[in-house]
């Protein structure tokens, strides 16, 4: 029951911010566009996935093989816009290299292609946590936002923080207690995730505020 | 253990460690609320610090052009009034070659009558005679006119505003006219003013390259405070005191020092090493501008030379003007010279 309404939640929460990406996109600004990207390929793949297992009964396990770098490169995409610092960019390219070869090997190695990539993800959330603390620095090393609390970028950072810190704790104890998981931190996490999304939209939503009363 | 107790510990666990992060995530988001604001804030009043600075800054950048605008126009005060105080000694300058000319002109006239009569008389000789004289007198009123024309011409330099050009100029000649001048205003000025003047030029002085007219109203003015310095002086003690102004000048290779001495009442200690700045004056208000002195000093300095005094209250005050002897000396005119 709790598993049912947790990813009711997910998928609603994630097809509002696709429809709400799709009415603003137009209108925000380039990195905001990627959030958008973002969600909407996020949207995508999981109707694929539903469509994998609901009509042709295939495990959607590994949809997750080729969708993290796909998410990963949009992220680093995301954060290389709003670090917006040159030396950056090459890190950044580095860590999309650097994670396409650890999925390949995981792949190869560790997690087959039936089984869900959870080091890789581990591995993508270590990494965003890392960028959204560079951001936090990068936000506070400057003094032009006049309230964060109406910055598009605080609470998509802020949502990038709170969502894969926890998604480090869960697949870890996924990978931890891989045979008995408890089932709670996967509603949990998608609960969480849920949330994320409808942070994206709120942060896409005030950007496009934003933009607005510079128009006018 | 049971499975579903190792299960219910599993949940537990998680739970609390997600609680954790959960907890450690909005400590870390809510620590870098406030520490922003904090930032904020702090950078806010560095801002509007920053504002009051420009005001200020602006403010005074006004203030000061003001000024230099005020001070500008002190200075062209200062030259008007130099040139009252001189019209007196100009106006005495004028008036002997205009007596000349006037007195020849009368001669002239009597002699060209009585040539008249004697061309009458048919008597050539003495009308020859009489018409070499009227040549000479001519001559002399052509001279006299001159030497009023160049009298004119002087004041209406002294009037404009110097040109930087450097000419050959006799320093001696220069001090001379300058006594001169300075004597007659200061008569005109205070009616039983009478100093005895003493004056002991080189004779083997070369011309200098100066500005004439700048160098001229350099020595004017000390001489006019000498001057002054003995009316003063005379003013406070009992008539045995003869007031006494000596102009000496020498030459050496170097240059031309010129040496202005007066038996006045001197320059107080206290106020030595104020004379040269702007605007200091020791007269009573409205009688001095406080710049004589410090434009004498700024001229002196673009020409490379030197000023200097030595005084001893009640007893003398002697300025040394040094003029060094270069002729590829570039002067540069100081902004207050107008």
């Amino acid at each position: 029951m709790l598993s049912d309404i947790a990813f009711l939640f997910y998928f609603f929460s994630l097809f509002i911010s696709f429809i709400g990406s799709c009415i603003m996109f137009s209108k925000i600004e380039i990195a905001f566009k990627w959030i958008g990207i973002l969600l909407i390929v996020t949207f995508l793949n999981e109707l694929n996935t539903r469509f994998l297992v609901k009509s042709l009964s295939i495990q959607s396990n590994g949809v997750y093989h080729f969708f993290v770098p796909i998410e990963f490169s949009i992220y680093t995409i995301i954060f290389a816009t709003f670090i917006n610092l040159k030396r950056w960019n090459k890190i950044l390219i580095l860590l999309v290299f650097l994670l396409v070869i650890i999925e390949i090997l995981n792949t190869l190695f560790l997690q087959p292609i039936y089984v869900t990539n959870t080091n890789t993800m581990i591995i993508e959330s270590v990494f965003l946590v890392l960028l959204s603390l560079i951001l936090y620095i990068r936000i506070k090393e400057s003094t032009y936002y006049k309230n964060l609390l109406l910055e598009g970028v605080f609470w998509f950072n802020s949502s990038i923080l709170f969502y894969y810190a926890f998604n480090i704790l869960v697949w870890g104890f996924h990978n931890w207690d891989f045979i008995n998981p408890p089932l709670i931190m996967y509603d949990i996490n998608a609960f969480l995730c849920g949330l994320m999304y409808l942070t994206f939209l709120f942060s896409i939503y005030l950007n496009f505020i934003q933009v607005r009363k510079l128009k006018n | 253990m049971t499975n579903r107790q190792i299960e219910s510990i599993d949940v537990i666990v998680f739970i609390v460690a997600g609680i954790l992060v959960i907890l450690l995530m909005f400590g870390f988001i809510l620590y870098f609320l406030i520490s922003y604001k904090s930032k904020k804030r702090d950078y806010n009043l560095l801002e509007i610090q920053k504002k009051e600075l420009d005001d200020q800054k602006k403010l005074l950048e006004n203030t000061l052009s003001e000024l230099r605008a005020t001070q500008s126009q002190l200075i062209h005060s200062e030259k008007m009034a130099s040139l009252g105080q001189l019209t007196a000694g100009i106006a005495h300058e004028i008036q002997n070659p205009l007596n000349f000319v006037n007195n020849f002109s009368d001669v002239s006239k009597e002699l060209l009558t009585e040539m008249r009569e004697d061309i009458k008389k048919n008597n050539i000789e003495d009308a020859l005679e009489l018409a070499s004289d009227v040549v000479n007198n001519l001559d002399k009123i052509y001279f006299h006119g001159k030497k009023a024309e160049s009298i004119v011409k002087g004041m209406l330099q002294h009037s404009r505003a110097a040109k930087g050009l450097l000419e050959k100029a006799d320093i001696n000649l220069l001090c001379d006219e300058s006594i001169r001048l300075a004597y007659h205003g200061m008569k005109s000025k205070f009616m039983d003013f009478n100093v005895e003047i003493t004056t002991i030029f080189a004779q083997n002085i070369p011309k200098i390259y100066i500005i004439p007219q700048d160098i001229g109203r350099v020595i004017l003015n000390i001489l006019s405070n000498a001057f002054y310095a003995t009316i003063q002086k005379s003013k406070k003690i009992s008539s045995d005191y003869k007031p006494n102004v000596t102009i000496k000048t020498l030459y050496d290779s170097s240059g031309v020092n010129v040496y202005i001495r007066d038996n006045g009442c001197g320059i107080p200690q206290e106020i030595k090493d104020k004379i040269f700045q702007p605007f200091f004056t020791t007269k009573i208000s409205g009688q001095g501008t406080g710049l004589g002195l410090s434009i004498c000093y700024d001229i002196i300095n673009s020409h490379g030379g030197r000023i200097s005094f030595e005084s001893k209250e009640r007893e003398f005050t002697e300025f040394n003007i040094f003029l060094p002897n270069k002729s590829n000396l570039v002067v540069k005119i100081p902004n207050n010279v107008v």
